[in-house]
């Protein structure tokens, strides 16, 4: 196979364009040859007196040898598409009806992203409050020796590296841009300055606050998933179990049922079920955008300031 | 000092006027079916384009076919087929409503730019 050599006639043209685009979405392929085609007939019309070859070898500067022609195609496709697509927005929140934004909820990604961050808020923000309580007392406690010093320094570099991480967590999940980088000022300058700037930026006050804060919040996110998931699965499957015979529908506590759902209570303790699950997505939506906020104040915003 | 190779030079320009073309393209092609009495096929767009002059297209003519394509899928124009003497059925396109709109959009967008770049330009040689 040698692709180099020019195509003497219109079907060759087209089998080699054919190859040259082998691997493409087929869709493309069959857009490619049928532009080609239109082309070089075209042209071939246009130049009653020439012969096929000479045709294809005076358009191959023109429209493009094959290998060029596909090259093209591959770029342009992808380029153009994505500089012509209208930005994947949300269908505009006012055409919506209420019912459709309530609903709605349950199809989005950012949902369960959401929910998955306050779930392993729980771990990180342990973690975090760890690392922190340690960091600072193992400092104070250390900074009377010779050693404390460095350790000191390392575990306010651990802050920034912990604040970067973080940041890719709470983008991924929660939507919000958050630094891919570290602060660039620290570049440059000598040792003692960038290590004094380490203390004295306020954005490390805030990291490390904000990890502490990370504790609370994480108990309380992951408490309220928990707890809420659980009460609204169970008020959607217990009548189900209860209509094939399989439970019996009821409050006990101690082991003593204190009430009795009779048979017409149960569709509205499914409909309950239903309702307190999209609520929890709501819910969880709106706390993943709060503490995307908290995050950015915290870990970024502070910066600004300095 | 030494002069830079003239290969290494030819492949920036190349790739300058690669990136370039990517949005004048759409703009040209726009251009061209708006002012158009009526429906052109590709390859009469490409020989209107060529009269002007080598500058939107830098060489290649199979550039703007994925272009006319991806313009009919943001409805900015719209196409129909018909039978032609020599050859395939060829594709006809139009300028839209939206296409319209969006020329007028883009020119001015247009304008501003080749503005302030020949501003910034000065009177490099």
């Amino acid at each position: 196979m040698n692709a180099t050599v020019l195509p003497t006639t219109i079907p060759e043209y087209l089998e080699q364009l054919r190859r040259s685009l082998a691997g493409a979405d087929p869709a493309l392929v069959q857009d490619a040859l049928y532009d080609a085609e239109e082309y070089l007939r075209s042209e071939l019309a246009e130049n009653p007196g020439k012969s096929e070859a000479e045709v294809i070898a005076a358009v191959a500067g023109s429209y493009g040898a094959p290998d060029e022609v596909a090259d093209i195609y591959r770029d342009t496709e992808v380029k153009v598409q994505s500089a012509l697509r209208t930005p994947p927005s949300r269908p505009a929140a006012p055409n919506r009806s209420w019912a459709a934004r309530f609903f709605g909820v349950i199809a989005e990604p950012r949902t369960y992203a959401s929910l998955f961050y306050m779930l392993l808020a729980l771990a990180t923000g342990i973690f975090y409050f760890t690392w922190v309580v340690t960091g600072v007392s193992l400092s104070a406690g250390l900074a009377v020796l010779i050693i404390g010093i460095p350790f000191l320094i390392l575990y306010f570099g651990s802050i920034r590296v912990l604040s970067l991480v973080e940041g890719r967590l709470v983008e991924v999940m929660l939507g919000e841009r958050m630094p891919r980088r570290p602060l660039y000022s620290e570049r440059g300058k000598p040792l003692l300055e960038r290590i004094k700037e380490l203390f004295t930026d306020p954005r490390i006050w805030a990291t490390q606050l904000y990890f502490l804060l990370m504790l609370p919040l994480g108990i309380a996110y992951f408490t309220v998933v928990v707890t809420l998931l659980a009460l609204s699965l169970s008020f959607l499957v217990a009548p189900v179990l209860v209509w094939f015979g399989v439970g019996d529908a009821g409050v006990w506590i101690d082991g003593v049922q204190i009430a009795d759902w009779s048979t017409w209570q149960l569709p509205l303790l499914f409909v309950a079920g239903g309702l307190l699950l999209f609520a929890t997505l709501h819910l969880a939506r709106g706390i993943g955008y709060l503490h995307g906020q908290l995050a950015k104040h915290m870990l970024v915003k502070s910066a600004q300031v300095a | 000092m030494t002069p830079v190779p003239i290969d290494v030079l030819d492949s920036h320009l190349r790739k300058f006027q690669k990136e370039l073309s990517a949005g004048t393209v759409s703009l040209a092609l726009l251009a061209v079916l708006g002012t158009a009495a009526e429906p052109m096929y590709g390859y009469q767009i490409a020989k209107r384009l060529e009269q002007e002059g080598e500058g939107v297209l830098s060489g290649k003519q199979s550039a703007l076919y994925p272009v006319l394509r991806n313009l009919e899928g943001g409805g900015l124009l719209d196409s129909f087929v018909e039978p032609s003497v020599a050859g395939p059925p060829r594709r006809y396109y139009r300028i839209t409503e939206a296409g319209r709109e969006a020329l007028t959009g883009w020119s001015a967008a247009w304008r501003a730019t080749r503005d302030s770049v020949d501003a910034v330009l000065g009177d490099t040689k």
